[in-house]
């Protein structure tokens, strides 16, 4: 296989030789009208994550975001289009960044950016299921806000299939991280735990906005990507946002976060 | 009585001293024997011309057209001919009974075989239930693999109206639920589509013989893309969409055979339009046309061309990207790679919005094909000058090759065809092929 190694190789110089194009542009579907919950999680956290390390971007919207996208682990969005390369979902482009040095975060020692990695991904997967569970699983917000939402943008009969192919990935992938038979007592619970380890990582540094330091870093962004979006998001079902309002000290993190870098922010994109 | 040869007796009534037009006959009475699913007024029509006939040669001659209509009509797997002087107490002086003797088809035929569709082969399978109502109702499973690795599948259900007073124009409904696989290796993307077709055929003989075929198709077309490195451009295009349109073609043949014609022309001329609800909007014309001129001693020249449009609608946001024109390969423009005589975006050819080409032929029969006279027949040489170009008209710019082959008649449909090719001029983007090329299809320019 040296092939493969070398072309990675290739391509992994290619990538830190060239700084940030001008050009970057991240897809999502549209906001007012398709996305969901998870999705719109995850394409928050990315531009919450470019938005701390002062990159520049442009965010294009358009009905088949999802399609566009080369795939990923879960929601497959957002992706990133940034020169010739096309990365999808937070991790990728986190990695993509990194890579080209412009990363925030870089004052961790090992050990702690390894911590750091390990909260990202317990927030990233909980969240992220859960999200899927609430919009997929619960038949009041299937019915009232998924299946509407997703199906928007497609004409009928297109829709229904569409909706019923979206909600099969859905539930596969739920069953993947075994997350198909609990009930939704279950799901709080766990959203619950994850939060209070995140309210606790916070309160370590008190003197400080951010989960570790003075500077923000992935998980400031996949945190608040995750949160917010449960937060603002009007749904028959309020448990996950009422799960999360429990939790003042995150709730604040989360206005602090989008006063900073979404408020104060005229440039237009 | 044995069965009546219409050849035969046409010849003998002109050197034999028994003109058969000369001896009058009426047909009495017809039988058609061998019903059993079929309603009885699904072959109704089948006597009328016999009983118009007064003489015994036209007898014969219309026994023969009946015979090919019954055949036509879908229910008998073979039909015999008996003619017989009429018998009974009715009987007329001069009076015969023709008397058709049909074997029905079973309830279920499955069939397995080759198909050739265009530069591709395929592997197909087919289960036909024929005449299920008893008036030549049938319904088909059809389902093909080909190279080019697109599997297709198709139920589709038809009715010929064969037996009502339209009979002289042929009209046959027919509706099938297809899905499809069309692979674009070149552009890096495939379009898969899952929908249903209704389609409404007819001939007219209006001065000139016309088969019109009008078409509507709702499906839900779903591009996506077979490798990982695929431009923007084309990436842009992914995702289920859904096309609703009409589609209206008509074809103008009068030649000779169909693949190896001598004489005759062949016109052909498809219009789509999309955009009767669905988000994909577009209109799309293509016309195809082909004339053969015999010149000596089995000699043929043949000029073939072709132009094809597609453009925006009021409604287009986007034109759908397999819905272009691909032009280069042994079909259209011979000595360039299948779509390699096109527009690129990022290195990757894609489909033009207009294309035209043209070729010229000079058809020669094998030498010696005297000596092997069934096998030669299958073969036929030729020299071929192609010239075409995409997304203009003018004459500049445009690509052309030429070169010399052999051709290969495959099933009195399909023409297999190995040719040298040398491409003359070309555009710095193109993907040419300069030396020997094999084509396999039934539409060649």
């Amino acid at each position: 296989m040296p092939s493969v190694l070398l072309s990675q190789l290739a391509t992994a110089n290619k990538l830190s030789v060239e700084p940030w194009p001008e050009d970057a542009t991240l897809y999502q579907p549209y906001e007012v009208e398709q996305i969901l919950l998870p999705e719109n999680a995850s394409c928050l956290a990315v531009k919450a994550y470019l938005k701390m390390c002062n990159l520049p971007f442009d965010v294009r919207t358009c009905a088949n975001a999802e399609h566009m996208s080369p795939g990923g682990r879960m929601t497959k969005l957002p992706f990133i289009r940034a020169g010739a390369f096309i990365f999808a979902e937070f991790e990728p482009i986190v990695n993509f960044v990194e890579q080209k040095e412009m990363a925030i975060g870089n004052l961790q020692d090992e050990d702690e950016k390894a911590d750091m990695r390990t909260y990202v991904s317990l927030v990233e997967n909980i969240f992220t299921m859960a999200e899927l569970y609430i919009s997929f699983k619960n038949e009041r917000v299937y019915k009232e806000v998924t299946a509407p939402r997703n199906g928007s943008v497609y004409p009928w009969p297109m829709n229904h299939m569409q909706n019923y192919g979206k909600r099969r990935n859905a539930l596969r992938l739920l069953k993947v991280y075994q997350w198909n038979d609990l009930d939704i007592e279950n799901v709080i619970e766990k959203v619950a735990k994850c939060c209070e380890t995140l309210e606790y990582k916070l309160k370590e540094s008190p003197d400080t906005p951010f989960f570790y330091g003075e500077q923000p870093c992935e998980l400031d962004a996949i945190a608040f990507g995750h949160l917010f979006s449960i937060l603002t998001t009007t749904l028959p079902n309020m448990a996950l946002a009422q799960t999360v309002q429990k939790f003042k000290h995150l709730v604040e993190f989360c206005r602090f976060i989008d006063d900073k870098y979404f408020q104060t922010s005229f440039v237009p994109c | 009585m044995p069965q009546s040869k219409p050849r035969g007796g046409a010849a003998s009534s002109k050197d034999s001293k028994y003109d058969l037009g000369k001896i009058s006959a009426r047909v009495d009475r017809v039988h058609v024997s061998g019903l059993l699913r079929t309603h009885n007024d699904y072959v109704m029509r089948a006597a009328d011309g016999l009983f118009k006939a007064d003489n015994f040669q036209d007898v014969m001659l219309e026994a023969m057209s009946t015979k090919a209509y019954l055949h036509e009509l879908g229910i008998f797997k073979d039909v015999s001919v008996h003619i017989d002087v009429s018998r009974g107490a009715d009987a007329s002086p001069q009076g015969y009974e023709v008397t058709f003797k049909g074997n029905e088809y079973s309830r279920m035929m499955g069939s397995a075989g080759t198909e050739v569709g265009q530069n591709e082969g395929s592997l197909r399978t087919e289960l036909t239930v024929p005449n299920i109502l008893g008036r030549g109702e049938s319904i088909s499973l059809q389902g093909s693999y080909s190279n080019t690795r697109a599997n297709d599948l198709q139920l589709k259900f038809w009715k010929p109206f064969f037996h009502t007073r339209f009979r002289e124009n042929r009209p046959e409904f027919s509706f099938s639920i297809f899905r499809q696989t069309d692979r674009f290796d070149i552009s890096s993307f495939q379009s898969t589509n899952v929908g249903y077709l209704i389609d409404f055929s007819a001939h007219s003989s209006l001065g000139v013989d016309l088969t019109h075929s009008l078409q509507y198709e709702n499906s839900i077309r779903n591009v996506g893309l077979l490798n990982k490195s695929v431009p923007f451009g084309i990436r842009e295009h992914c995702g289920p969409k859904l096309a609703s349109l009409v589609r209206y073609s008509v074809v103008f043949d009068n030649r000779d055979a169909n693949v190896f014609a001598t004489r005759g022309i062949l016109l052909k001329s498809t219009n789509e339009y999309c955009g009767l609800g669905g988000n994909v909007a577009y209109t799309s014309s293509t016309a195809h046309g082909e004339v053969n001129v015999p010149l000596f001693s089995g000699f043929v020249a043949q000029f073939c061309g072709r132009v094809g449009i597609v453009k925006e609608t009021k409604q287009t946001t986007l034109l759908p990207i397999s819905s272009l024109f691909y032009c280069g390969g042994p079909m259209t423009l011979r000595g360039f790679k299948y779509g390699g005589a096109g527009p690129v975006v990022d290195g990757t050819p894609i489909g033009a919005q207009t294309y035209w080409c043209t070729g010229a032929h000079l058809w020669a029969p094998l030498p010696f094909a005297g000596v092997f006279k069934s096998l030669a027949s299958n073969f036929r040489t030729h020299f071929f000058y192609n010239i075409g170009n995409t997304n203009t008209f003018s004459l500049e710019n445009m690509r052309s090759a030429f070169g010399m082959g052999l051709a290969f008649k495959f099933a009195d449909r399909a023409r297999i065809e190995i040719n040298y090719c040398i491409p003359v001029r070309r555009q710095a983007t193109d993907k040419v092929l300069n030396g020997f090329q094999f084509g396999i299809g039934y539409e060649f320019i």
